[in-house]
């Protein structure tokens, strides 16, 4: 009973856009809107624990709708390891400031490694949710990913995160 | 709650499985004391399809049936698992785990869940979603305890596995996948119930076809490693197939059911209204006795006992009381749900289709009908009403269901095919053929010219916006 509406789908052209134009993976796109709202940067999307970390069922709907009515596009891409995954791409031209928050969170979502993105976001919902121990958790729950370094790659680019200008503090974790 | 070594076996007659045993072991004993525990038993009183029943009279099963063949089919794949692991590599442990969670997957469900979950978004109740509701059931209540005292943590263990917070394994895969104990209970035992005729699939030869297979998983263009998982035989492509075809068609013809669909969301504005009125203080306009489990929900979302107070039973003995509301609209729908009064639906997809005329493609059917139901929420929005003048449904069903992220072993159906795996739709030209199927209707609730000619004036000002026109 959720109303779509044009906003909800505006928001993943602004994603985009803030990402020079193109950004890839769904859960890259998940995990990017979830520190955009974590941040007070969002547009409201309404986030939950799924298999992949915070995931949001708004964002997958506006997801599909969006190529109908923007300039949002997904096409899909054969992975060397036999998974696919989406590229997103948009050719609308991103309206904030060069250098906003806004646009700073995209493009260091952009640039980061998926795993680490993907490790850092769980770590962060965990934190917002009340965990006491969000990495050990996040470890916990990804071990597969956590390992070869990648729990520390993610902590380092946590840092970078919390680093950035934002409306709202990122957890202190 | 401490077990003795044995207890007495136990049985169950099931209308699908036939019987369903439960053996004298220390594991099984406990389920057998979680199945006799309050939460669990109030399953008893929530039906599986919610108004499916009042489309389909025979489909009045509910989801304790649902939730017992879920887990004798849960057993019945972990045995598959033990066989191909072997004695040595199978875990005891994780197999319990998640044989507990197929039994208690749905403990959370509330009454006409998918409506009452949107009730729960829209007022933001604490206990309106039932991955919580089953969450906070299996940690922290009585159930916790049978399961604690069977092993410590594994109440936790079985928490998690319930709410995707354990690393994916073939444990969990029976649990959740694309062949998992729940699907394959849940597609067999409502088309039993509602009659449908179609749908039939050949569970006996998928499961003697079902092998385990280390598949590669990663996120993007990275590999991770590798997920054991389930993998079907070269020879059950055909049931493979027949699976999901059935299980698609299933969606059409019961699960989205325009009665039905129509009925659930007589279901949402009614006790939308309902709670909303009474944590807005006026719950003695809704004409409910401060007693009933509605209410001190309503009063009191946070509680979870007020919330396992509820169920179908529940709502249907209210809805007697609610059509001598003091408020006109409550009244005004609780006859309506209670005598299938329900209101028409206007197909906007082939409305919209018969604007554009043939042959057009369908992005640009789903571009009108996405700028239609945008128009006419605004318009319903315009109109200020208590509740509004036009109910607008959508949603869709693609074949493979479940991990909308990006794609890997745990969504897709893999089959040997040539010495290698390979997801069904590249040997099944059936099913790689299959469009996602897409709802989008229009309900007028009540009496009014007014909503009709908007829904014709929208249809046509949005197919002609749609070509461009």
């Amino acid at each position: 009973m959720t109303k779509r509406t044009g906003g909800d789908m505006e928001e993943l052209v602004r994603i985009v856009s803030a990402a020079d134009g193109e950004i890839v993976g769904r859960t890259r796109l998940q995990k990017t809107a979830f520190l955009l709202e974590l941040a007070g940067l969002g547009s409201g999307y309404e986030f939950k624990y799924k298999h992949y970390g915070p995931f949001s069922e708004e964002l997958a709907s506006a997801v599909d709708l969006a190529p109908l009515l923007f300039d949002f596009r997904e096409d899909q891409r054969r992975s060397g390891w036999g998974g696919t995954y989406s590229v997103f791409t948009s050719s609308a031209a991103y309206e904030g400031a060069e250098e906003d928050a806004y646009k700073q969170l995209v493009s260091l979502a952009k640039r980061a490694n998926p795993i680490a993105l993907e490790l850092a976001a769980t770590a962060a919902y965990l934190a917002s949710v009340g965990d006491d121990d969000p990495w050990g958790e996040t470890e916990r729950r990804k071990p597969e990913k956590a390992a070869g370094g990648k729990l520390e790659q993610a902590k380092a680019l946590y840092k970078k995160f919390k680093e950035l200008q934002l409306p709202e503090a990122l957890p202190d974790i | 709650m401490a077990l003795g070594p044995k207890g007495r076996p136990q049985r169950i007659r099931d209308p699908l499985h036939d019987l369903i045993e439960f053996d004298t072991g220390r594991f099984e004993q406990m389920l057998w004391q979680v199945i006799q525990s309050p939460p669990f038993q109030r399953l008893r009183r929530v039906r599986q399809l919610g108004f499916s029943e009042y489309v389909y009279p025979g489909a009045t099963h509910t989801r304790f049936g649902h939730s017992l063949g879920v887990f004798f089919n849960a057993r019945r794949l972990m045995r598959n698992v033990r066989r191909h692991l072997g004695r040595d590599s199978f875990d005891e442990y994780r197999s319990d785990a998640a044989l507990a969670a197929a039994l208690l997957h749905d403990v959370g469900h509330g009454p006409f869940s998918h409506s009452f979950e949107a009730i729960g978004k829209s007022l933001n109740l604490k206990y309106a979603k039932h991955e919580d509701v089953s969450d906070e059931i299996i940690r922290n209540t009585e159930v916790a305890e049978i399961l604690n005292g069977y092993i410590p943590g594994m109440a936790a263990q079985v928490a998690d596995i319930i709410g995707a917070k354990t690393p994916a394994d073939v444990y969990s895969s029976v649990v959740s996948s694309q062949f998992d104990a729940d699907r394959l209970d849940y597609m067999q035992r409502d088309r039993m119930m509602t009659g449908t005729q179609h749908s039939e699939i050949d569970l006996t030869w998928l499961i003697a076809n079902l092998e385990l297979d280390a598949v590669p998983f990663g996120v993007e263009e990275e590999r991770v490693g590798e997920v054991e998982t389930f993998v079907l035989s070269s020879k059950a492509i055909y049931a493979a197939e027949t699976y999901v075809v059935g299980l698609f068609q299933l969606y059409p013809t019961v699960y989205f059911h325009k009665a039905t669909r129509s009925a659930e969301k007589v279901f949402f504005h009614l006790f939308e209204r309902v709670f909303r009125l009474t944590q807005e203080g006026q719950a003695d306009l809704v004409g409910l006795s401060k007693a009933n489990p509605v209410i001190a929900f309503a009063e009191s979302p946070d509680s979870l006992q007020n919330a396992l107070r509820l169920d179908d039973s529940v709502i249907w003995g209210s809805l007697a009381e609610l059509t001598e509301s003091k408020d006109g609209i409550i009244a005004q729908l609780a006859a309506m749900l209670r005598e299938r009064r329900l209101p028409k639906s206007i197909d906007l997809r082939t409305a919209v289709s018969k604007e554009l005329g043939e042959g057009v493609p369908t992005e640009l059917v789903d571009k009108a009908v996405l700028l239609s139901r945008n128009a006419l929420d605004e318009w319903c929005d315009d109109q200020g009403a208590e509740v509004p003048p036009i109910w607008v449904d959508t949603t869709q069903r693609v074949p493979y269901k479940e991990f909308q992220e990006d794609i890997g072993p745990l969504n897709q159906i893999l089959i040997r095919h040539n010495g290698g795996l390979v997801d069904l739709k590249e040997v099944s030209p059936i099913v790689k053929s299959i469009s996602p199927f897409k709802l989008d209707r229009a309900y007028i609730p009540f009496e009014d010219e007014s909503a009709g000619t908007r829904i014709r004036e929208v249809v046509i000002e949005k197919a002609k916006e749609a070509k461009g026109e």
